[in-house]
């Protein structure tokens, strides 16, 4: 189990909060609004307002929604980011992040792929996330198939590479070089 | 894989009884009904006698076993997140989050009917309103609970409702 920074603790409670808050208005108020519709024929009932209502309350539940991927985001990076170690680290976490997006990684496969960049065998990767050596090996044969390398020396090489070549053109961002390089590199070894 | 005994027959049988009382209540008697209000007080009673094995119960039945802690509840939603599956013996951070809920609702729901029957709040519009949005808000609970039961099932590896009727979970 990971220990977050208290910053993180807070957002993520705050945001459970809203979540929850919102699910259960948007819930009860749907009930609500079922309620009125069966009851269309009496005098009361206008079919624009109730309309309204129901848009409004099904946006309040696409909110919670979306407030639970940015959750899930955000303790994902968390996840990712708690064994760094120095002020570099930064940069290299987007840049990791920003491949595993473009490989479609599951989340499995990218809480092993940041370990195992970050030169964690395969039985501490098993011993940190609770799963079989078998599991862990089984990921990483999609993760190197994903994005298109041989084995771990030239998914870190992968990064390293992009990392050299930002500080000569800054200005160019790393997720198009990640998904040009990905494509060449899979290309070469297809 | 070993085989760990967890749930008491207590807590079992609390369980599984809340659970028809609260569906019957619910979902299927007539809310007017004899048969309403004794359940009613059959599951407050139940919850009591919970509360007070959560004191002297065996290991995991205790509340010291399963304390709401905001700290390991988004450690577990991390380990969610990033597909990891470190499996609890007892309840889990979010399962207890669940418990107290459940409790505290249930609780609420029980005083608030009790409140309709007598004579100083007998069809009282708020005290109505109340009890039928706490149910409304127990019933989401509810499927949640479900919801979540099958979804760490399937990321942990051990079957938790079996664990409930069996009292044994299955570690990985």
């Amino acid at each position: 189990m990971s220990i977050l920074p208290a910053r993180t603790r807070t957002i993520s409670v705050a945001l459970i909060a809203l979540i929850v808050l919102q699910g259960f208005c948007g819930i009860f108020f749907l009930t609500d609004i079922a309620d009125d519709i069966m009851e269309y024929q009496q005098p009361g009932f206008s079919l624009v307002h109730t309309s309204l209502e129901l848009i409004a309350n099904l946006a309040l539940l696409a909110g919670a929604a979306v407030e639970g991927v940015f959750l899930a985001g955000l303790l994902r990076r968390q996840a990712h980011a708690e064994r760094a170690l120095s002020a570099a680290s930064g940069a290299l976490h987007d840049l990791m992040e920003s491949y595993f997006r473009d490989w479609g990684l599951t989340a499995s496969e990218a809480d092993v792929a940041a370990f195992t960049i970050k030169g964690f065998s395969i039985a501490e990767v098993a011993q940190m996330r609770g799963s079989a050596e078998a599991t862990v090996k089984t990921h990483l044969n999609a993760i190197y198939r994903k994005a298109g390398v041989a084995g771990r020396s030239q998914l870190v090489s992968l990064l390293i590479e992009d990392l050299m070549r930002g500080t000569l053109h800054t200005q160019q961002s790393p997720r198009v070089d990640a998904a040009t390089s990905g494509v060449q590199k899979s290309g070469m070894n297809g | 894989m070993s085989k760990v005994r967890v749930w008491d027959p207590v807590v079992r049988v609390f369980h599984w009884s809340i659970a028809g009382g609260f569906a019957a209540n619910a979902l299927f008697d007539d809310a007017e009904g004899k048969l309403h209000e004794w359940t009613g007080y059959a599951i407050l009673a139940l919850v009591c006698l919970r509360l007070i094995w959560g004191l002297v119960g065996s290991r995991h039945a205790r509340f010291a076993d399963f304390p709401p802690s905001v700290g390991a509840a988004v450690g577990q939603l991390s380990d969610m997140a990033a597909g990891r599956n470190h499996a609890h013996v007892g309840h889990s951070p979010l399962g207890a989050w669940m418990i107290y809920n459940l409790l505290l609702s249930l609780i609420a729901i029980c005083v608030s009917g009790y409140m309709m029957t007598t004579d100083a709040f007998f069809g009282v519009g708020w005290v109505e309103e109340l009890h039928e949005i706490l149910v409304t808000w127990a019933e989401i609970s509810v499927i949640l609970h479900i919801a979540g039961a099958i979804y760490e099932s399937r990321r942990l590896g051990i079957n938790l409702p079996k664990s409930m009727v069996t009292g044994y979970k299955e570690m990985p």
